[in-house]
């Protein structure tokens, strides 16, 4: 088993990186009745994380005695049937569910699937909660359409169903679901805090861990807990005993987006944006999410611009990536910005070096 | 020696009584003036000599062996006197043509430089008695120019070869405005500079222009517009009948060789103009020459004998047969053309005559074949591939299909029962002891079954009937069952049954075009198809230029029909119609064509793309909505753009192909709207973005980026790389679900995809790859991943989904590293563990006999963990009990939902009998997980088991056909 799943605090007692939280959390469903919750913060920050040892203090250990179900759903749109099949995380009290899977369709999830499941109120036995809770992962992904159903869902069954929201970006979800909701905001982990839980892990496995080395570990990253013990693992899978000067394997395709950004950095010209075209598709079809790739490739570029371009190249990652959301065809609007890049790029290199 | 021929032939011509070949009719008109103006004969006598010569010099030589071998039959014919003109017809036509070309081409010798109207105002200058002989010989020179490649359609073999360059020429010339030559021909150098000038409207009639690389100032089509305006004729390539070679560069190509190779004149853009200009000079008695050419050229074709004598009249009075053709005019017709001229006798088709020969031999011989056949046993002759019982033709219409059945079927006798679209074909009934009762279907039943109705049989002529089933690809909804039966109908049938159909390839016709014997019409050539035009517009009275006819038969596409349509239309308002009547008419109106999105986007992306019309633009992006904008995203950084001026350091165009990727980009946003929210008034505002203003932006030549890429337009990527999107995202899914199925972690798939896979990729493949450089024992290292793929309940597919999705192009192979032998053992090895391994996920359990257990992702099944999923091969006790309590557990936790209770009983309902196979020993409660080596029951119960736990069930019984199947199978 992978030390991050081997290593996942189990209760919120277990917690180590946001302790604070967890106790809130803790006394929050343990004295009052929970709210909606939303749960906002960058990816590997631990929000699964505390979402599942919240469940388990409020239902037990049922909470953890969960199925996946993949089923179809039938759903009466108006004038036509629309089949869509979901992948469901169960257990007794709760359902767990992405409903932007469905893609453009999610407002059927949110306003049949969900509705459906928030209605059914559990029969309370031996003195259990008296409601059931819905998790609903990448909210920030869902269309505005189901943003607005979901509002109205949150509101009626409150009595019998709390939904715990998760996403990255809470600036993504629409002001009336955050108002309905306690946000949450978990931070990523600050680095020392990521070094102590790589040497937790390193004592409880036996390890000899070279000093500065889960620092480097966690330096590399990104404030990322989950990445960093990933990594943490593959080095050791890689050469034990670890020595101090080892290299930390990066993502395999986060090393291809740092090719694709030094091949715009050397040449801008069609001929390149032809190529880089190719080297997108193929993180595409390595189910790179756009986003993702778009994200990466600014902060790659950003490392190596100049200070006055930099502005002006987020500015078009920024505009490029949120009509990319409004699109469908995510290459397209990748093309747009290498190419909007090339072409400010070259204007620049023209201007300062002639 | 020429002249005695021409003697013989004008002797023949005098007798007056040979109406055998229309050719050799048409002839001596020609001659005759020549030999009377002995001036203008030595002329060409000696431009003649001077060909000939060449052709000696030429390589040509067998044609020259060929004229050789003509004189002698010739004169032969001129000793036997009239009767025998009739017997070599085609030799002596082989003669005449060529004489005819060696006329032509001594015609621009005499006139070089200067224009035949010019020429003509010369010629007038000498003395009014001359006048008319002088117009009546350029007529004929007209006349012939522009006959002669007429009549290379209709003739055999020999024709083809003299005149065959010319029209194969053309053939490519209409392709020239595709994308073979983007690339290859640059902008005029002043293009736009020069004043474009306006001659008289015939005053390059009679020339054949070839246009060889970049002009001055015009482009490519706005050239070959000002020739034909003014009467001239375009080839593709270079041929003996060629006038001037129009080019402002020789640029050594094909053209230019062969042109001085046949001493071809070259002429400059600025001669043109001179040329044109000149004419304009002399408009007014131009005017009145070219009036008159244009009547006797519509009046000259001679189609039937008729004909041929109505010309011989013309000759002797001019104006009678002008006269005789109001009276034609004017006579009021309730017939549509189309009607009025249909071919009546098969020789009268145009084009496609080897298939009515075809289709005339099939008819006749059907009886003989397939009565007498039927009578003996017809098995052998069944399978001879040339008898089928029936014929389809198939063709685009308005080419004559209909008509040559209807026509052939009338020449040998047959009584043609035509059943088409507008009547129902549905399925006869089966019962056909009901009587016919009015249904059609039944009708052709009892048609085909009986032979010869009501005929007394003894009768040796008795009446044979032929089934005309036009437009059998149009059977569709209300003809249920129509092909099928048809295809009854031809095994059983007495008749013959001839069906029609525009699009052979089409699926629906698949099953017939087994049966039949397949004769597919093509289109016939604008040369046929304006011959045709030009007997119409005779016999209609109505002045038409030859080249406007010629246009009119290229824009309709082939389809005559329509041309007679549109040639009735514009009789309506016009009497004189020239090739700018028809060029305006038709502009708008032309034959809607399938246009492939590769051909929309080389128009949109060509160098004139930036001329074409808004409309125009807008057409083609929408001739394929979906593919255009794909075609264009996938192409538009390989064109260089013709917009921009000087760009040396490719600023210009990397800030053009930045404004259209935006622009491609807002082209998906739109379209976003419009499918997703059917904001459907949106599509021009999609179509503009997508594909307009990229191709505006853009519009060049195309380069090659990539070295040995094709310099075509390439497919979009999109749809491919998409697809292949699709299927690693439910790879993907797929390995998801078996991860959070072992519930060993509760992550998401992008978190699966972006931080685990790498990790994953690892664990699997760095011990099998280590064992090698460490020695690391290759039993413990497979002994190792086999256990890690456990306890993730990795199965082997999702094991190459992570090879897969971490594969990058340029980067090595995940696999590489690893010995063959090594990933033998690890498959070997995963195998044994089948046995013994807890399955999670539905699946993963394999079926005895069964290749794919489950249908993918129907439900995953868990196993409770928190107590501990121990092992795998942990004790037997441990596990039942397990077995047991999660059962207990979920009896009473199913209280969560009444729906999954009710479901469980639908499923009980539904027959679906839940049993849990408890059994003693560990093997057999091992058993419960482990199908393999039981029998049935074993793998019905794993079916159970979910069932039994209430949960499962309800995963599985949304699918309950596919369950239930599964189940019967087992």
């Amino acid at each position: 088993m992978l030390w991050v799943d081997k290593y996942r605090p189990k209760t919120l007692d277990q917690v180590i990186v946001h302790q604070e939280i967890a106790e809130n959390l803790k006394k929050l469903v343990t004295e009052q009745d929970c709210p909606h919750l939303l749960f906002y913060g960058p990816s590997g920050s631990g929000k699964k994380t505390l979402i599942m040892a919240l469940l388990r203090q409020i239902f037990g250990i049922s909470a953890e005695k969960v199925k996946v179900e993949n089923r179809t759903w039938k759903i009466d749109a108006g004038s036509r049937t629309i089949d869509l099949e979901l992948t469901t995380l169960s257990s007794t009290n709760h359902v767990e569910l992405s409903p932007s899977d469905a893609g453009f369709q999610d407002r059927y999830i949110v306003q049949e699937i969900i509705k459906e499941m928030a209605k059914n109120r559990p029969i309370d036995t031996k003195g259990r909660k008296g409601y059931k809770v819905l998790v609903l992962n990448e909210v920030d992904k869902l269309s505005r359409e189901a943003q607005h159903s979901l509002r109205r869902t949150m509101e009626k069954y409150s009595a019998s169903c709390r939904l715990i929201l998760c996403c990255n970006s809470s600036s993504k979800v629409t002001e009336a679901i955050r108002s309905r909701c306690l946000n949450v905001r978990i931070n990523a982990p600050k680095e020392d805090q990521i070094v102590k839980v790589l040497e937790f892990i390193g004592k409880k496995e036996g390890l000899q861990l070279p000093p500065g080395f889960a620092a480097r570990v966690a330096d590399k990253s990104n404030r990322s807990l989950r990445r960093a013990i990933l990594s943490f693992e593959t080095c050791r899978v890689q050469q034990y005993p670890f020595s101090s000067n080892q290299a930390i394997p990066p993502m395999d395709w986060e090393e291809y987006v740092s090719e694709i950004c030094s091949d715009m950095m050397r040449e801008q010209s069609p001929k390149r944006l032809f190529q880089v075209r190719g080297k997108l598709y193929e993180l595409l079809i390595n189910c790179i999410p756009p986003e993702i790739i778009l994200k990466k490739l600014l902060s790659e570029l950003l490392k190596k611009l100049d200070e006055e371009l930099k502005h002006e190249v987020c500015h078009w990652a920024a505009y490029y990536e949120h009509r990319m959301r409004m699109g469908q065809k995510a290459i397209f609007h990748l093309e747009a910005f290498v190419a909007k890049f090339m072409s400010v790029y070259k204007a620049f290199l023209i201007e300062t070096f002639g | 020696m020429q002249r005695d021929i021409r003697k013989w032939f004008m002797k023949a011509h005098d007798k007056g009584n040979d109406n055998a070949s229309t050719n050799a009719e048409k002839k001596p008109p020609p001659i005759e003036p020549k030999t009377e103006t002995p001036v203008r004969e030595g002329q060409e006598g000696s431009g003649r000599r001077k060909t000939s010569k060449y052709f000696a010099a030429n390589k040509q030589k067998q044609k020259g062996d060929e004229e050789v071998e003509d004189l002698p039959a010739k004169r032969k014919a001129q000793n036997d006197g009239v009767q025998s003109v009739k017997a070599p017809p085609s030799k002596k036509v082989r003669k005449v043509e060529d004489d005819e070309e060696d006329d032509d081409f001594s015609v621009p010798k005499k006139k070089n430089g200067a224009s035949p109207s010019k020429k003509l105002k010369s010629s007038s200058g000498r003395g009014i008695a001359q006048k008319p002989v002088d117009v009546n010989e350029s007529d004929e020179d007209d006349v012939k120019n522009i006959e002669s490649p007429l009549k290379s359609g209709g003739r055999g073999r020999g024709g083809r070869g003299v005149s065959g360059a010319p029209s194969g020429g053309r053939g490519r010339g209409s392709g020239r405005g595709g994308f073979m030559n983007f690339g290859e021909r640059k902008d005029p150098p002043h293009k736009g500079e020069k004043e474009v000038p306006e001659g008289a409207p015939n005053c390059l009639a009679g020339l054949t222009f070839v246009i060889s690389g970049t002009l001055d100032s015009l482009e490519r089509e706005e050239a070959e517009d000002l020739i034909k305006r003014h009467g001239g004729r375009i080839t593709g390539s270079v041929s003996k009948k060629t006038s001037y070679l129009l080019c402002d560069e020789d640029i050594e190509g094909r053209k230019s060789s062969k042109a001085k190779e046949l001493g071809t004149p070259f002429l400059t853009e600025d001669g043109l103009f001179d040329k044109i200009r000149s004419s304009k000079n002399i408009k007014a008695p131009a005017r009145e020459d070219s009036k008159v050419p244009v009547e006797k050229v519509t009046s000259l074709p001679k189609k039937s004998p008729q004909k041929a004598d109505l010309k011989t009249h013309k000759d002797l009075a001019a104006g009678s047969p002008l006269a005789k053709q109001k009276n034609q005019a004017i006579k009021p017709s309730s017939l549509t053309w189309t009607e009025k001229y249909r071919p009546k006798v098969p020789n009268e088709m145009i084009g496609n005559q080897s298939l009515v020969t075809q289709l005339h031999n099939w008819l006749k011989n059907w009886n003989e074949q397939f009565h007498d056949a039927g009578n003996k046993g017809k098995g052998k002759k069944q399978n001879d591939s040339t008898a089928k019982k029936a014929v389809l033709l198939s063709g685009p219409p308005g080419i004559g299909k209909t008509t040559s059945a209807n026509l052939v079927s009338k020449m040998l006798g047959f009584q043609a029962i035509e059943v088409n679209a507008s009547d129902n074909r549905g399925k006869a009934d089966s019962k056909i002891f009901k009587g016919i009762s009015g249904s059609n279907a039944n009708c052709i039943k009892e048609l085909i079954s009986n032979e010869a109705l009501g005929f007394d049989m003894d009768r040796s002529k008795h009446l044979k009937t032929v089934l005309i089933m036009d437009e059998v690809d149009g059977m569709s909804a209300g003809d249920r069952g129509g092909v099928a039966d048809l295809i009854a109908s031809i095994k059983i049938s007495k008749i013959p049954i001839i069906c029609i159909c525009n699009d052979r390839y089409s699926q629906k016709l698949k099953s017939l075009v087994n049966y039949c014997l397949l004769l597919s019409f093509r289109k016939p050539t604008k040369q046929q198809m304006s011959k045709r035009l030009i007997q119409v517009a005779n016999a209609e009275g109505l002045q038409v230029n030859e080249i406007a006819l010629e246009e009119l038969a290229e824009r309709v596409n082939g389809d005559m029909r329509m041309a007679l349509n549109q040639l009735q239309y514009m009789s309506l308002s016009m009497s004189v119609i020239n090739y700018d009547d028809v060029r305006q008419r038709l502009q708008g109106s032309a034959k809607d064509e399938d246009i492939s999105p590769f051909t929309a986007v080389d128009k949109l992306f060509g160098f004139s793309g930036g001329k074409l019309r808004m409309d125009e633009r807008i057409g083609l992006s929408m001739s394929d909505p979906d593919l255009v904008p794909l075609l264009i995203q996938e192409n538009y950084i390989n064109y260089r753009p013709a917009s921009i001026g000087k760009d040396d350091n490719g600023m210009k165009r990397m800030r053009l192909i930045a404004r259209a990727a935006e622009s491609i980009a807002d082209g998906d946003i739109i379209n976003v709207q419009i499918r997703r929210y059917r904001q459907w008034q949106l599509s021009q505002a999609g179509s503009l973005s997508s594909c307009i203003i990229p191709a505006a932006l853009l519009h060049g030549s195309r380069e090659t980026l990539e070295q040995g890429e094709r310099n075509f337009n390439r497919f979009g990527g999109w749809l491919g790389k998409n697809s292949t999107v699709g299927k690693n995202l439910r790879l993907l899914e797929d390995l998801h679900v078996h991860l959070l199925a072992s519930r060993e972690s509760n992550l998401g798939r992008d978190t699966l995809r972006l931080d685990y896979l790498t990790v994953l990729l690892k664990q699997l493949t760095d011990p099998p790859s280590a064992c090698c450089p460490r020695a690391l024992d290759e039993d413990e290292a497979v002994e190792k991943v086999v256990e890690f793929m456990n306890v993730y309940s990795i199965n082997q597919e999702d094991m190459d989904t992570i090879v897969e999705l971490s594969k990058f192009q340029g980067h090595g192979n995940p696999l590489d590293g690893i010995p063959s032998t090594v990933k033998a053992a690890l498959t070997r090895a995963y195998k044994d563990e089948n046995k013994s391994r807890m399955v999670r996920a539905a699946d993963l359990v394999a079926l005895p006999g069964k290749k794919k257990a489950l249908k993918k992702r129907v439900a995953a099944i868990l196993e409770p963990s928190d107590d501990g999923l121990r092992e795998e091969n942990g004790d037997a006790l441990a596990e039942s009990e397990e077995e047991n309590s999660s059962d207990t557990e979920d009896t009473e936790g199913t209280g969560n939902g009444e729906k999954l209770q009710s479901e469980l009983l639908s499923l009980n309902s539904k027959g679906i009998q839940v049993e849990v196979e408890l059994k003693s020993g560990k093997e057999k409660s091992k058993a419960k997980k482990t199908p393999t080596g039981r029998g049935k029951g074993g793998s019905a119960s794993t079916e159970k088991k979910p069932a039994g736990r209430g949960r499962g069930g309800s995963g599985s019984s949304e699918k309950p056909g596919a369950k239930r199947k599964e189940m019967s199978s087992l």
